[in-house]
């Protein structure tokens, strides 16, 4: 029975709810406001499953082949019974969470406090606080559930206003600085006291981002199809958004430091940073389709042999580090050498384990970034690198007199090495070896058949990635100025992979919008830093299943990680509206 | 018909090959000599892709000896095979689906150029002039099948094109290797009569315009009594018959391989 | 392409360079400096006086049955591992997770029981109990990871379900870290466990006795139930061929759930010995056991359950004999702190030089 279904549903948001709660989302968070004073980022995780259920259940179903879109009344009903469902089910557990006793329930799962009663009750007694939750989920789901059968022209919009205004929220460290620094009356739009959005300034937002949505939706169309009589038929149509977003984001990238002050500065560094190895292990991952696990390992060389060639000393004692592999050379002439040590690195390491087949492949480079990672820290490598103490005294990188350890300098040194980086990546994607690259990301066995040699082309990929991966390493070093090796564990290797897997692998700007979501973020809203990796964990498993090909997807690898139905699902629409696709002129034997 | 040279391109000698207890080329002899076209017939099982796994590099054989030219090519990998003028299609078409038609037909250009990492960053002038060369001599051996693969079709992805065209495509990207020796693996498997004959026409060609020496896997006997110079017959990873059409097929061991033999009245 | 000449290239030679086996010539000298480093570090440390630092025969004999009963919570973790690959042809990067979590499971319950004294009062019920709870919260990770994180990606290229997995245990390690803290807890142990005891004249930990013995019986177990019972049979034909094993009738989706309910039950009992052995649970304790028993799989050759096994005995033997014997006469202070870069190079190495196992044929599975 249909409504079984949506029972389930919402009985799995409640149990997720449930989850946020127990995990710290919830109790953790009752005084960071989003908007105004009532709405907590909290409050929104207190509703946001109940929501989403609502969502679900009002989905158009897929039943005997043929799709059913769900008539009104029936969609808000699923969607208020899965809403409802998830409100009894926390409501529920927040009843007998009262009976056996909060304290008791501390001790084994820490979050479940009294202040987190506190919030979900309302201050309320416990059964009047599971009232209201079930009416809040209800109310939550219907939304959800009105969201979803409501038509595109409407529902695009009101998604676009909801998530800009809630950016803008989540912003609220980084957008009144900027508008600071821009001598902009900020009061309006963020509230002195709460530190959120203003109601109206939330309304402003909201109403100009699905206005803007609406002009995109109407115009959009048009435009690109203008642009594209005018340009002709050759190259691939860059539709004009893409390019406006483009300038824009460039803008930005340039911008960012002098309108928002030197802590954010700061974080946007380290941004740079992992974009460069995001850049890097996009060749690896991205190009050639190599799963690399371990590349903490060329960024943990990048940065300690950058500080040997530059002159810094062992911490420990302060003592210089062995002259056979020290020197005293400026950044600049280091930097070359670093990067063929990497290459040079990737090459030995490479040739012994690039022929194995991708899960093997991945955990050997797990081990080898394991190894490297134990052996930094190692008390047998202390005369060499410093062991758990680590090195300091790192150059900063000056020309002529101009340093750039201060963070808004540095943000700049980064910036020009990620545009390095990224015109080296284009250019070879779009060469001869990046055509190489992806006919053995493809088949890898045809590929060989073809004349490509596979092993020189995976070792190829391997150490320009590496290089590329010690130049952020290096930079890195000159960043903080010293080094330990609680720096350089597998959670860098992971974080750099997730961070090119959400924003698409093979995709650029994918890797930068990885980079700012994935870096940036937690690292602007400080209080979320502790449920960075959890946030991690969930986005790449979410990525993977939902919407493989990543935020910004690199066009042909969405192909590849799409059904092919998928695709040509498409191509038969477009048959549709007025081009006949060439195959079937062919059919209808045509002789060409 | 320019005459068949009578120096050996390709010649094998007792090629064994065997997984596990499956005895897949059991003492294979063949020759194929410049200019001719060979066709290999035999029931399924009988070794035959086998024998261009072998050949071209994506098996080692485990007994016997394959020379191409003067020297032998045993324990080359398939990209070196390619790269001394062995080029191959597939049983199952194997193409780099989600790459446009042009780009397939480029890759066959690959073991003919090489731009490397600094030229391919910095677009020098030399490394320009080949991409240049690489996509017109694609453009070329695409065109060999006509308007088909050519035109805007050449910025489609592979996989929209129709089964006889991918095929085609296939032939064109090993087209694009500039070969010496062809080995075409069931190359009409599931075209229609028409597309079929066509293709037997285009394999004459390739020999005729493009001198090249082409071996053939064929079950339709149309086509290999209309190409052949020469006909080996295989069963159970050996060969029992060589000669022209008419001499194989009325073979006796060739008639029993695929038919099985009378029953005693 | 009528009119153009015949395209012509020369019978390209392949030059010397090029024609060089370069991954034979890699491997040997590869296998050259490892039995080299291995045998001259060996004779050293052997041959080392007790004052140098050498090791004397109780210090080795402590070493190996250290080794032996590690290697027995490698080898059960291991198994999980090798039957998921069976199945799936994919590994479950995320059961070390599913091990930690049996294993923190069980802690509240066993960390009651010791303060209400029913621990040592009745330390049999007791246990059997907290291994109960340790494998019912592990058993219900494994599950949950198969029913949502990995069966809406069957058919995926090979990549994503890896991707994924990984994505999966860094989630499950910051959920416990979320739920419970950062901070690592004290597993109680029972009275009865701590000490020593003396086996056939050998000196040995009676919780090191306890492993041994769970352990085996465990494999036993395992192996009696695939090679018997009718969900066996199921589990090994579904490893063989997905497709024909569910024509024939076999409920595909019941058999991977089993699957990996068993590789949960085998790691949380893992889990509640490997607590009690070290006295420790933090959200973090998945991860080197984890990789060493990936390790051990490989090595005896992943989809055997009789691999598995040894592998695990033999990486457990390694990583508590190999530092000592070989790093000692090197000179290297402190070998035990590079236990763990041990245990990772021999995973390097045997995927490099036998990534079909000990037992396999020295080559990967064909793709």
């Amino acid at each position: 029975m249909a409504a079984s279904r949506w029972v389930r549903m919402g009985a799995a948001a409640g149990v997720v709810t449930i989850f946020l709660a127990l995990v710290g989302l919830i109790g953790g968070f009752t005084d960071v406001y989003l908007i105004g004073d009532q709405i907590t980022f909290a409050g929104l995780m207190l509703v946001l499953p109940a929501f989403a259920a609502g969502l679900v259940a009002a989905a158009p179903r897929v039943e005997g082949g043929e799709r059913h879109e769900m008539r009104f009344v029936e969609a808000i009903t699923a969607a208020a019974v899965a809403g409802a469902a998830a409100g009894a089910v926390f409501g529920a557990t927040m009843i007998l969470a009262d009976v056996i006793g909060v304290e008791r329930i501390r001790t084994v799962f820490l979050n479940v406090s009294p202040q987190l009663m506190e919030f979900v009750t309302f201050g309320q007694a416990t059964l009047v606080g599971a009232v209201i939750i079930v009416v809040m989920s209800t109310v939550a789901g219907v939304l959800g559930g009105a969201l979803r059968v409501a038509p595109t022209s409407v529902r695009r919009p009101v998604t676009v206003a909801v998530m800009a205004t809630l950016l803008f929220g989540f912003l609220q460290r980084v957008i009144p600085i900027a508008l600071d620094q821009l001598k902009l009356e900020r009061d309006w739009l963020y509230s002195v006291s709460f530190d959120g959005l203003t109601w109206i300034g939330a309304i402003v937002v909201g109403a100009v981002a699905a206005g803007v949505s609406v002009l995109k939706g109407r115009f959009g169309t048009q435009l690109r199809g203008r642009v594209a009589g005018i340009r002709g038929r050759t190259g691939p149509a860059v539709s004009p958004g893409v390019l406006v977003a483009g300038v824009f984001a460039l803008a930005l990238l340039i911008a960012a430091p002098m309108l928002l002050g030197s802590v954010i500065s700061e974080v946007l560094g380290t941004v740079m940073v992992f974009a460069l190895l995001g850049i890097g292990l996009n060749i690896v991952v991205g190009y050639a389709g190599l799963l690399d696990l371990g590349y903490v390992f060329f960024f943990a060389l990048g940065a300690y042999s950058l500080a040997l060639l530059t002159g810094a000393t062992l911490n420990a004692y302060g003592i210089p580090p062995d002259p056979a592999i020290s020197g005293h050379l400026n950044f600049y002439v280091a930097i070359p050498i670093v990067m063929l040590i990497a290459a040079a690195a990737g090459v030995l390491v490479g040739a012994p384990v690039l022929r194995l087949r991708g899960d093997y492949l991945a955990l050997v480079t797990l081990g080898l970034g394991e190894m490297v990672t134990v052996l930094v820290g190692s008390p047998w490598l202390v005369p060499l690198v410093g062991g758990p103490s680590g090195m300091r005294g790192i150059t900063d990188a000056a020309i002529g007199g101009l340093a750039f350890r201060d963070p808004q300098r540095f943000y700049y040194l980064a910036l020009a090495f990620v545009g390095l980086a990224a015109f080296i990546s284009w250019r070879l994607a779009t060469s001869r070896i990046g055509r190489a690259w992806t006919a053995m990301r493809e088949d890898e066995q045809t590929a060989d058949a073809m004349g490509i040699s596979t092993t020189r082309f995976k070792l190829l990929a391997f150490s320009i990635g590496g290089a590329i991966g010690s130049l952020g390493g290096a930079l890195f070093a000159v960043k903080i100025g010293s080094l330990t090796p609680a720096s350089f564990q597998v959670l860098v290797s992971i974080q750099v992979l997730g961070l090119v897997i959400l924003g698409g692998m093979g995709s650029i700007p994918g890797v930068l919008v990885g980079a700012l979501v994935l870096v940036g973020l937690p690292g602007l809203l400080r209080e979320f830093e502790e449920y960075r990796f959890l946030a991690y964990g969930a986005a790449v498993v979410a990525v993977m299943v939902l919407r493989p090909q990543g935020l910004v997807p690199n066009v042909r690898r969405s192909r590849e990680l799409q059904d092919e139905e998928r695709a040509q699902d498409e191509w038969a629409k477009a048959a549709e509206e007025g081009e006949t696709p060439p195959e079937i002129a062919t059919a209808t034997g045509a002789t060409t | 018909m320019p005459v068949v040279g009578t120096d050996a391109v390709l010649e094998v000698r007792g090629l064994q090959k065997h997984f596990g207890g499956l005895y897949a080329l059991s003492g294979l002899d063949m020759d194929v000599r410049r200019g001719e076209i060979v066709s290999v017939i035999g029931p399924n099982g009988a070794g035959k892709s086998t024998l261009f796994n072998v050949i071209t590099g994506i098996y080692e054989p485990d007994a016997g000896d394959i020379r191409y030219g003067d020297a032998s090519i045993v324990g080359l990998r398939p990209h070196q095979v390619v790269k001394l003028g062995i080029a191959r299609t597939f049983q199952n078409v194997r193409l780099f689906a989600n790459m446009t038609i042009l780009e397939n037909a480029m890759v066959g250009q690959h073991c003919r150029s090489r731009g490397g990492v600094f030229g391919s960053i910095l677009r020098t002038p030399g490394v320009r002039a080949e991409e240049e060369r690489i996509r017109e001599r694609a453009k070329e051996a695409l065109s060999f099948f006509g308007k088909r693969l050519s035109g805007y079709r050449l910025e489609q992805p592979a996989f929209s094109l129709s089964y006889a065209n991918r095929r085609r495509l296939e032939m064109a990207r090993a087209l694009a290797t500039d070969p010496q020796l062809l080995l075409l693996d069931e190359p009409t498997a599931g075209m229609n009569p028409r597309e079929t004959l066509e293709l037997r026409d285009h394999i004459v060609r390739m020999r005729d315009e493009l001198g090249l020496t082409v071996i053939v896997i064929e079950h339709d006997m149309r086509v290999v009594k209309g190409v052949s110079d020469r006909v080996v017959a295989c069963d159970y990873g050996q060969k029992i018959a060589e000669g022209t059409y008419d001499e194989v097929a009325h073979d006796e061991r060739v008639i029993e391989a695929y038919l099985g033999t009378k029953a005693n009245d | 392409m009528a009119g153009t000449e015949a395209p012509r290239v020369e019978a390209v030679r392949l030059s010397r360079f090029e024609q060089l086996p370069w991954r034979r010539i890699i491997l040997v000298i590869l296998g050259i400096i490892v039995v080299g480093v291995v045998g001259i570090g060996a004779t050293r440390t052997l041959t080392l006086g007790k004052a140098e630092g050498g090791y004397s025969a109780g210090a080795w004999r402590d070493f190996v049955v250290q080794g032996a009963a590690q290697g027995a919570i490698f080898a059960m973790i291991a198994l999980g591992y090798s039957l998921v690959y069976g199945i799936l042809r994919m590994i479950n990067f995320a059961h070390g997770e599913v091990f930690m979590a049996g294993s923190f499971g069980s802690f509240f319950f066993a960390d009651a029981y010791e303060k209400s004294g029913f621990l040592d009062r009745d330390p049999i019920l007791a246990l059997l109990i907290v291994t109960a709870v340790a494998i019912g919260v592990s058993v219900g990770t494994a599950v949950l990871l198969e029913r949502l994180a990995y069966r809406p990606l069957r058919n995926a290229p090979r990549l994503v379900p890896l991707i994924t997995a990984i994505g999966a245990s860094l989630f499950l390690q910051n959920t416990f870290r979320g739920f419970f803290g950062p901070q690592p807890y004290g597993y109680p142990k029972p009275v009865v466990l701590a000490g020593n005891i003396t086996v056939l004249g050998v000196p040995v930990q009676r919780i090191q006795l306890l492993v041994l013995v769970v352990a085996v019986i465990c494999m036993a177990v395992l192996q009696w139930f695939v090679s018997t019972t009718t969900t066996g049979r199921s589990m090994r034909a579904v490893a063989q061929d997905r497709e024909i094993a569910s024509l024939m009738g076999i409920n595909v989706d019941r058999v991977i759930v089993t699957t990996f309910a068993i590789g949960g039950v085998l790691a949380g009992i893992a889990g509640v010995l490997y607590s009690l052995t070290f006295e420790q649970v933090q959200f973090t304790m998945g991860f080197k056991p984890g990789i060493a028993a990936f390790t051990a799989a490989v090595l005896g050759g992943i989809g055997s359950i009789g691999g598995a096994a040894l592998g695990g005995f033999v990486i457990g033997l390694l990583q508590a004999v190999g530092p000592p014997l070989i790093l000692t006469g090197f000179g290297i202070p402190s070998v035990f702190s590079l236990k763990d870069a041990f245990v990772f190079l021999v995973l390097v190495l045997v995927l490099v030089f036998r990534p079909g196992g000990l037992l396999g044929t020295g080559e990967a599975e064909k793709v």
